[in-house]
Formats: structure tokens, C-alpha cells, sequence
């Protein structure tokens, strides 16, 4: 059952009573609040989600709650907690939303270690991945999001889940967050993309989130190994282009780049070093989409 | 008559799987998310994961448990490795020096293959020198690199002069804190502890100057720590240690208790022994005879130990994640008071609580004091 099969009603219920249950991924969220604006957003935000039973194990407790500020006592206030902890201060309640896919993202990357978690985005097309690994600049949740309207499914923006032993990626459709400048681009350049309310004065300025298209929640069991490494960087002006990068430089992005590459040591070493020589690994600079995306068809089309 | 386990249902879920961990091949679902849950609280999600990997149970169990266990121990074996990487590194600043380092707690645990290492999540490195030494440490380690956090005017006195450590020291490349100690519990408190036997008695590990306390006064540290330093706020894992050392000291050697007792009269330290046999009887069921700790010098009173009966395993154990409950917050603020009253006297005590509580109004102010 999915989120979109509940009346506004029951789901109302479920989220301001024991926790909206839904799996996204290979993990499953329990989130809790009584703000009716984030209630609301949620309501469609997460409407392709699937309902998880009360019988699963879910991983992460997250909750927004109202906070009132003795300094600031008419200004409305909300902070996040995770299993009844909260680990940031509180912010203005208009900042529900981004705080709470942030905090769910930190608690992913704080506790999980039986995966190897990459900081990049991950998109599959012909049954392989393409990693688009962050590095300053390179904008990779505004080129995921247009590829993700343009044939590739989403695993992730933000995460790269590798299973250190088989090399399997594991999907983990969220929403994504835009950023600034990036939201004006994407409304026009995919006026069909779902987005939620534009959010601003966070620690990243205004943030506006992508809706993940409804086929990759639904194939978000689908794991998929990776084929091509592509590091992108968004330059104004720039010519296209997309040269091939040595498997040491792409070794230590990467490497230094990931959430719990320290943490899980050998394992990780192992793990990135075979990545790296399995994967055609490039270097994407672009100012336009429909040049990139051309050029990242191309290479994923063989 | 069987007396009824009255505990609330979550405490007696987390109890019956330490005491009992083969138990938890039987669990559903549901008590398996919320032993999840309370085992992150207490920070025992590593320890369990070693004992479930040590009785090869860590796949009979439903996946997504065995998936956050198994991250947990990653976490803990790193952070193991990184504090024992931390001691040789401060081994190496110190080299040539012929400074006795008597290594305190998690990492003491470790260097001595303890069974409640496994799995132990411990983040900083704990270290008891001579006052006499302090300083030529202190100065030993600024000048390989080694910092102090930036502390407010206050905090900074607040240890030079009322606190048993310096303070930590960090090393910017790496992330682990070193914690200097001259003596094992507050100069200010109401106990008073003299080092020096302490020191005297330590053992030596390896061949570089490394020692650590002997089994009968790691033993009493951790009673210490856990009623006399500590506030007991989710301190269960501390209990643990102590009935785990308790256990593993009294197999290895005959007279083990006997001389713990021997022990904690001539130091005086009957207080905090007694409560942590009590409560280890109580919660974690150890082995310990009835009567052992009647042979205790200092006891507390009979009023005490009615009020600790009942505050101590509501502070101990951890609060329900979603439910937490009113009574054990009063306990819990109640051992608060307690354990700041046992380390200062009341005309230093109500200035520095007060300040603190000034802090988490104006938490800003205590940046512009700089």
C-alpha cells in the first residue's frame, strides 16, 4: 500500500500518532509530527512511498516537533529529534521539511557502516550505474535531476550505497533538494518535475525538493552494479567536455569524499580499488543539459 | 513467594538480553526495533553485537537488526583502533621521558583483552599520571602537536583548580580526546581518594612504560566513576563493565572478592563498592555472594539506600525512546544534584550550576567570553 492510497485523513492519523511508517530503500523511516504545514507537504511529497507494516523492523525514529524559544516566545520554532534526541538546535518551523530530509540523510550517514556510503549521486540506465560523485561545484543534484526526467532511474542524490562484498549499489529514492539558482533552471528546463515549497534561509539558502518519479520508489528493491564514474562540473559558458580520468585521481575522490570510508578501513580500500578498475571513470564539464545529457547517453548507451 | 518484576517492559526487554543474549533468537519484530533502539541509547549496540558475533548468532537474527548491530561494531572496532592508535602516539611524544603512564579505562579494557572490550564504544583516551608529571606532559604534548578545545575563562579554571584532569588535550590531525588525570576523583568532592596507592599498585602491560590498575583497583575506578563522578544518566554500559570485570577477576583468581573488600576498606572507598554490588546483583543478576558487601566499612545508610533502590535503575536504564516517563526524569535530575553535591562543597556547587544554567539560556554569551 502507498502513501497515495490514504485518505488525507488516516494519514493524518498515522504521522501525528505512532509515525507515518515508510520504506524508502533499503531502509525504513518512522516519522512523527504534528506541524499540519509539513504534514501537509508530506501528504505529497512522499505520495509514492510504500506504507511499511507495523510488524517490519523500522531503522530510524524521526520526529519534527514545535519548540518555543525563551529569547524569541512569538516566533514559531520546530527542531528535529531522532529516537527522542535532538541532535541540532531548532529552526524556524517554515524549515520543517529540509530539516527533516537533512536529519534523516545525517542519520544514514552517522549509523550505517555495513555498507560502504559514497557522497554521490547515483542514477542507472541499461542495468548499470552511472556515479556521479560530488566535488565543490559540481551541481550533481541539479544533472541527477535531469537525468532522472530523461530516461536514467534515481538511486540517489546525496548517497552512494555499495555493498562492500558483492559491489552491488542499493536504490535510495529521496526527495532531493535544490539549491539557489538550480531551482529557477530545473522549473524551466523540466516544467513537468514535482517540486515542494521553495524554503528559504537554510544553511544553504533556499532549497526547493524534487518529487522521485514514481518508477524509481517502485524499483527501489532493483540493485545494479556500476559501469561509469563520471565526476561532473558545471562551468557558465563552458564547452562540453568529457575526458577520461585516471583510476588513482578517481581512487582518492572518491575515497576521501565518502561518509565511512575511515571507519570501515581495508574493507573500504578493497571496495573502492575494485570500483574504480570495473568502472570507466571520466570528467564532465558542461554548461548546458541537453549537450551533457547527450554526451552521458552516449557513454552509457554500449 | 517470587518477588514481581515491576520494571517497565522496555527496561526488562534490554536486562534479559544482556544477561541473557542467546534469548534474542526468539524476539519479534517489534521488540527488536525498540532493543535496537534502547541498546543505541545505553551505547551497548556494539557490545551486543561482539557477544551475538561470539556465539556465531549474528545471522539467526532478522536482517535489518544484524545490519545496525554489524554497523555498530564497524564503529566501535574503529574507534578502538583509533584510541589505541592515540596511546602509541602519545607514547612516541613521550619517549626518552621516564614518565610512568598508567592507562584508565576503555583502553585499559582493551590492552588487558577484558570481555567487556568487544564491541565497546569509547571515544576518548584516559590517562592517570603524578601531579608532579602533570605539567612536563601537558607541556610534552603541546609541543608535538597536541591541543587544548578553546575554553571559556571559566571552564579553564574550573579544571585547573577544581577538576582531577587538565584539559583535553586533541590532536588537530586526528579526532580522539586525551584526558590527563592526576587523581581518580574530584580535589574539591566529599571523598577524598589519594592517588598514590592507586599508582603504586598499577601493572605494567608492555615494555614502553605502560601500565594500568591493578584488577582490584580497575574494579574500584569503575565503582567510583559510576557513584561518585558520574551522574548515571544512561550509565548502564558502566554497570556493565563492572559486572563483567567482577565476573571475569573472581574466575581468574581465587580470593578475588575477598581481597576487592581488603581493598576498598583501606581506601576507603565502601561507599561506591557497595552500591555497584548491589546494583550489579540487582539489574545484571551477578554471581555475587549475598553477604558481600556487609563486610564493607563504609555503608551508606538505610534512608540512602531506599532513595538509591529506587532512583538508581530509572537513571541507569534508558528511557523509553517515545515514552519517556516523568518519574525517572525526577531521578534522573535527583542523581544530578547528588553527584555535583559529592564533588563540590555547596558554596562552589550553586555558583557553577547556576552558571551553567545561564549558559543553556544565553548559550552565545559563552563565546563572547572568551
Amino acid at each position: 500500500m502507498k502513501v497515495e492510497q490514504l485518505s488525507l485523513d488516516i494519514f493524518h492519523t498515522l504521522i501525528t500518532g505512532s509515525g507515518l511508517r515508510v520504506k524508502a530503500g533499503p531502509f525504513n523511516l518512522s516519522i512523527q509530527t504534528c506541524l499540519p504545514s509539513l504534514i501537509d507537504q508530506l501528504y505529497r511529497m512522499y505520495s509514492h512511498y510504500s506504507l511499511v507494516d507495523e510488524t517490519e523492523i523500522a531503522e530510524f525514529h524521526v520526529r519534527i516537533i514545535p519548540k518555543h524559544s525563551i529569547r524569541r516566545p512569538l516566533a514559531q520554532f520546530i527542531q528535529f529529534q531522532i529516537d527522542g534526541r535532538s541532535p541540532f538546535p531548532p529552526v524556524p518551523a517554515k524549515q520543517a521539511l529540509a530539516t527533516l530530509e537533512w536529519g534523516i540523510n545525517l542519520a544514514i550517514a552517522m549509523r550505517i557502516n555495513h555498507l560502504l556510503l559514497f557522497h554521490s549521486a547515483a542514477v542507472e540506465r541499461n542495468g548499470h550505474v552511472l556515479l556521479l560523485p560530488a566535488w565543490p561545484g559540481s551541481g550533481k543534484t541539479t544533472l541527477c535531476t535531469a537525468l532522472i526526467h530523461r530516461g536514467y532511474r534515481l538511486f540517489s542524490d546525496e548517497f552512494g550505497l555499495m555493498d562492500p562484498q558483492s559491489g552491488e549499489f542499493f536504490p535510495l529514492p529521496r526527495l532531493m533538494p535544490l539549491k539557489n539558482q538550480s531551482i529557477g533552471v530545473i522549473r524551466d528546463y523540466l516544467p513537468e518535475a514535482v517540486l515542494g515549497p521553495e524554503i528559504p534561509g537554510t544553511l544553504k539558502g533556499t532549497v526547493a525538493h524534487v518529487r522521485p518519479p514514481q518508477e524509481s520508489i517502485e524499483r527501489a528493491d532493483e540493485t545494479a552494479k556500476p559501469r561509469w564514474i563520471v565526476f561532473p562540473k558545471w562551468s557558465a559558458g563552458a564547452a562540453l567536455r568529457l575526458e577520461s580520468l585516471p583510476q588513482s585521481e578517481a581512487f582518492l575522490l572518491l575515497a576521501t569524499n565518502a561518509f565511512n570510508y575511515e571507519v570501515l578501513g581495508e574493507t573500504a580500500f578493497d571496495a573502492v580499488t575494485s570500483l574504480v578498475r570495473n568502472c570507466e571513470c571520466r570528467k564532465l564539464v558542461y554548461s548546458d543539459f541537453d549537450s551533457a545529457l547527450a554526451a552521458l547517453d552516449e557513454l552509457t548507451d554500449g | 513467594m517470587a518477588k514481581v518484576d515491576t520494571r517497565p517492559d522496555h527496561h526488562r526487554l534490554l536486562l534479559e538480553t544482556i544477561v541473557q543474549p542467546a534469548s534474542l533468537t526468539g524476539y519479534d519484530n517489534r521488540q527488536w526495533e525498540l532493543l535496537l533502539r534502547l541498546a543505541r541509547r545505553a551505547q551497548l549496540s556494539g557490545y551486543l553485537a561482539a557477544k551475538l558475533e561470539k556465539d556465531g548468532l549474528l545471522d539467526s537474527i532478522p536482517a535489518r537488526a544484524s545490519n545496525l548491530l554489524r554497523s555498530s561494531l564497524i564503529q566501535a572496532r574503529k574507534q578502538q583502533q583509533s584510541v589505541s592508535w592515540e596511546l602509541n602516539r602519545v607514547m612516541w611524544a613521550l619517549d626518552g621521558q621516564e614518565i610512568p603512564v598508567i592507562v584508565l579505562k576503555g583502553m585499559a579494557y582493551l590492552l588487558q583483552d577484558l570481555p567487556n572490550a568487544p564491541g565497546r564504544m569509547f571515544a576518548d583516551l584516559d590517562l592517570l599520571v603524578s601531579k608532579e608529571n602533570l605539567g612536563q606532559i601537558e607541556s610534552s604534548l603541546l609541543k608535538k602537536g597536541w591541543q587544548h578545545h578553546a575554553l571559556t575563562d571559566y571552564d579553564e579554571r574550573y579544571y585547573r583548580e577544581w577538576s582531577h584532569e587538565i584539559p583535553a588535550l586533541v590532536h588537530p590531525e586526528r579526532s580522539v580526546e586525551v584526558d590527563v588525570h592526576h587523581t581518580l576523583s574530584s580535589p574539591l568532592g566529599k571523598l577524598k581518594i589519594d592517588p598514590l596507592p592507586f599508582r603504586e599498585a598499577a601493572v605494567k602491560v608492555k615494555d614502553a612504560g605502560i601500565y594500568v590498575l591493578s584488577p582490584e583497583d580497575m574494579v574500584l575506578h569503575c565503582a567510583v566513576n559510576l557513584f561518585q563522578n558520574n551522574e548515571l544518566a544512561d550509565d548502564l554500559r558502566h554497570l556493565l563493565d563492572f559486572h563483567e570485570m567482577m565476573l571475569f577477576f573472581s574466575s581468574q583468581q581465587p580470593f578475588f572478592q575477598q581481597k576487592l573488600i581488603e581493598r576498598a576498606n583501606q581506601l576507603g572507598l565502601g561507599n561506591p563498592l557497595f552500591y555497584s554490588l548491589y546494583f550489579s546483583r540487582l539489574l545484571l543478576r551477578s554471581a555475587i555472594p549475598d553477604d558481600l558487601e556487609k563486610q564493607l566499612d563504609r555503608q551508606p545508610g538505610w534512608l540512602a539506600r531506599r532513595v538509591m533502590h529506587h532512583c538508581v535503575p530509572l537513571a541507569l536504564l534508558p528511557q523509553h525512546p517515545d515514552h519517556p516517563s516523568r518519574m525517572a526524569g525526577y531521578a534522573r535530575m535527583w542523581l544530578y544534584w547528588r553527584s555535583h553535591w559529592l564533588r563540590m562543597p555547596l558554596y562552589r556547587l550553586v555558583p557553577h550550576l547556576a552558571y551553567k544554567f545561564y549558559l543553556s539560556v544565553f548559550p552565545a554569551r559563552a563565546e563572547t567570553s572568551k
